[in-house]
């Protein structure tokens, strides 16, 4: 199996995992109207110790982690201005071809 | 000579590729290889016709192999690239091999499979080829009963199709809400009642466990919630990229499987460009890396990697994914993450959420709107959202994932200008509504600390 097939299906694996997770906690929080998941559930490693150690970290942190380990996009410019910020065209774009 | 591009596949992203490159530059052979006979026809409204609202399936189709001939395209239909060499820069196609400066890769998606007993048996229909829907269409009138499987809105355009046609239809999913992996539950409520409104009959919280055949065609659908019996299984799981072409010429992949692509549409191998499913592109607010969009964003990534095969300089933006369908008579609809997704990646919100009405209280027609927007907590940043109801929801779900784009906040949006015209908006703009409310729930909460 390459590495991008190891990557590929652990991001699958922790995403399901952790959509699991975020089912049953938000189902709980609105009640009515919602069933027991019949989705097959994940493995113990998973449940007990990927998906609490990943919920205490930080978003920032995450986010960081994320971009370190190669998991973001790359040759992507982040779009989104952050609060206050004035808007301005993509760098490269404005650059060479005035859009 | 002129340059010479191939692009392969016929679909949304396809067609837009070669167009404009075409009309970018008019001295460039653009070579189009679709295994379809028909181009640029709607898929997404193939349901639509299924239920009758559109009269007819000629009607989805919007224009003709020959007109892109005229405009100067060479358009090689029913014709199935087998094999790419990269280094020669030539694809081959019927045995024969056809030369190319420029490649784009618009291959598309394959619906996912279920791993389940039976698989193989007739009367299971998988919707994507327009021929293969039409033949499906005709076959409708004689059947009774239908299984719909799968928690995509797919599946919900088709239950609601398949019940206006008179069709007793089960649709099971085994997220524990409708739509569980797109939904709120507070959002799926509303649609699921709206589908149950025209007959179908919703199974949550069901499992598909086989299909059983006699005379080598279905007649039932196993599951948790024990046999349903029927004419035909309707199969809308997950979209996968067709990565087969890319993958035989070392195209890269990434984390979900599908080619990696830069923000003008390059591969990883030189003079190689793909738009559409079969690649990914980054979600504005994680940046990782999402695929299996909608129409119109294989059509502008499309665009984008014809513009710049031609010569052009086009970037495309990390997207926000403005979403939304119909269920039954009732209109969902968002955009970048709802509380579910939210919760699941860990990222911090508040919620704020409101009802307006579409049109003035007291004109005909006008229809309660419901939002539900995501900001973070310590900007108030827009970050995702919900809504459900009438008419307007596509367009709200269009403007809030261009503002949340744009950094838009929940002050932002309280204070917004809007339209007032009694039939077609109100005085109150459900966004702001929902906004007003979120902003003053934040103070409370913030008095509450303070005191």
């Amino acid at each position: 199996m390459s590495f991008t097939e190891i990557k590929h299906r652990l991001r699958a694996r922790s995403e399901y995992g952790l959509r699991l997770a975020a089912m049953e906690d938000v189902g709980r929080r609105y009640g009515g109207g919602t069933h027991d998941s019949a989705l097959p559930q994940v493995g113990l490693f998973w449940r007990y110790v990927f998906i609490p150690c990943f919920r205490r970290v930080p978003w920032s942190t995450k986010r960081k982690a994320m971009r370190a380990l190669k998991m973001t996009a790359r040759d992507w410019p982040e779009d989104a201005r952050r609060f206050g910020e004035p808007w301005r065209p993509p760098a490269r774009a404005s650059q060479e071809t005035g859009r | 000579m002129s340059e010479r591009l191939i692009v392969i596949g016929g679909g949304g992203s396809g067609t837009a590729a070669a167009t404009i490159a075409k009309r970018v530059n008019p001295d460039m052979h653009v070579t189009l290889f679709s295994e379809f006979p028909d181009i640029a026809y709607s898929p997404c409204g193939i349901p639509y016709a299924h239920g009758r609202e559109i009269p007819e399936f000629k009607d989805l189709f919007l224009s003709t192999v020959q007109r892109y001939v005229d405009d100067g395209l060479d358009m090689r239909m029913e014709t199935t690239v087998t094999d790419i060499d990269l280094a020669r820069r030539t694809v081959t196609a019927r045995n024969a091999h056809e030369g190319f400066d420029k490649l784009i890769l618009c291959t598309g998606f394959v619906w996912e499979q279920p791993d389940v007993p039976g698989v193989n048996l007739e009367g299971l229909h998988y919707v994507k080829d327009i021929r293969r829907a039409m033949e499906f269409d005709k076959e409708i009138d004689s059947m009774k009963r239908a299984v719909v499987i799968g928690g995509m809105w797919l599946g919900v355009e088709m239950s609601g199709a398949l019940a206006r046609r008179g069709l007793e239809v089960q649709f099971i999913d085994d997220g524990p809400w409708l739509l569980s992996e797109l939904v709120d539950p507070d959002v799926a409520e509303p649609a699921q009642e709206a589908l149950e409104k025209l007959g179908v009959n919703v199974r949550t919280g069901t499992r598909l466990l086989g299909f059983e055949g006699s005379g080598g065609r279905v007649r039932a659908v196993s599951s948790s919630a024990g046999e349903l019996e029927c004419d035909v299984a309707v199969v809308c799981l997950h979209k996968l990229p067709n990565t087969s072409l890319a993958r035989a010429i070392g195209l890269k992949l990434g984390t979900i499987g599908a080619v990696v692509v830069d923000d003008h549409m390059r591969t990883s191998a030189p003079g190689v460009w793909a738009a559409g499913d079969l690649i990914e592109v980054p979600h504005g607010l994680s940046m990782l890396p999402i695929g299996g969009l909608t129409g119109s964003h294989a059509y502008a990534q499309g665009r984008v990697a014809g513009a710049n095969a031609a010569g052009e300089d086009r970037s495309y933006d990390p997207v926000w994914i403005p979403w939304g369908f119909m269920a039954g008579d009732y209109t969902i609809g968002g955009f970048s993450i709802g509380e579910t997704l939210a919760e699941a990646m860990g990222i911090p919100y508040v919620i704020a959420k409101g009802v307006g009405v579409s049109r003035a209280r007291y004109f005909p027609g006008a229809a309660r709107t419901h939002v539900k927007l995501l900001a973070e907590p310590d900007t108030l940043r827009l970050i995702g959202g919900q809504l459900h109801g009438g008419e307007g929801i596509k367009e709200r779900c269009d403007f809030l994932a261009f503002v949340a784009k744009r950094g838009a906040t929940l002050e932002d949006l309280a204070w917004m200008e809007n339209i007032y015209s009694p039939p077609i908006g109100a005085l109150f703009e459900p966004i702001q509504i929902a906004a007003q409310t979120g902003l003053a729930e934040q103070a409370r909460r913030r008095e509450q600390v303070t005191a």
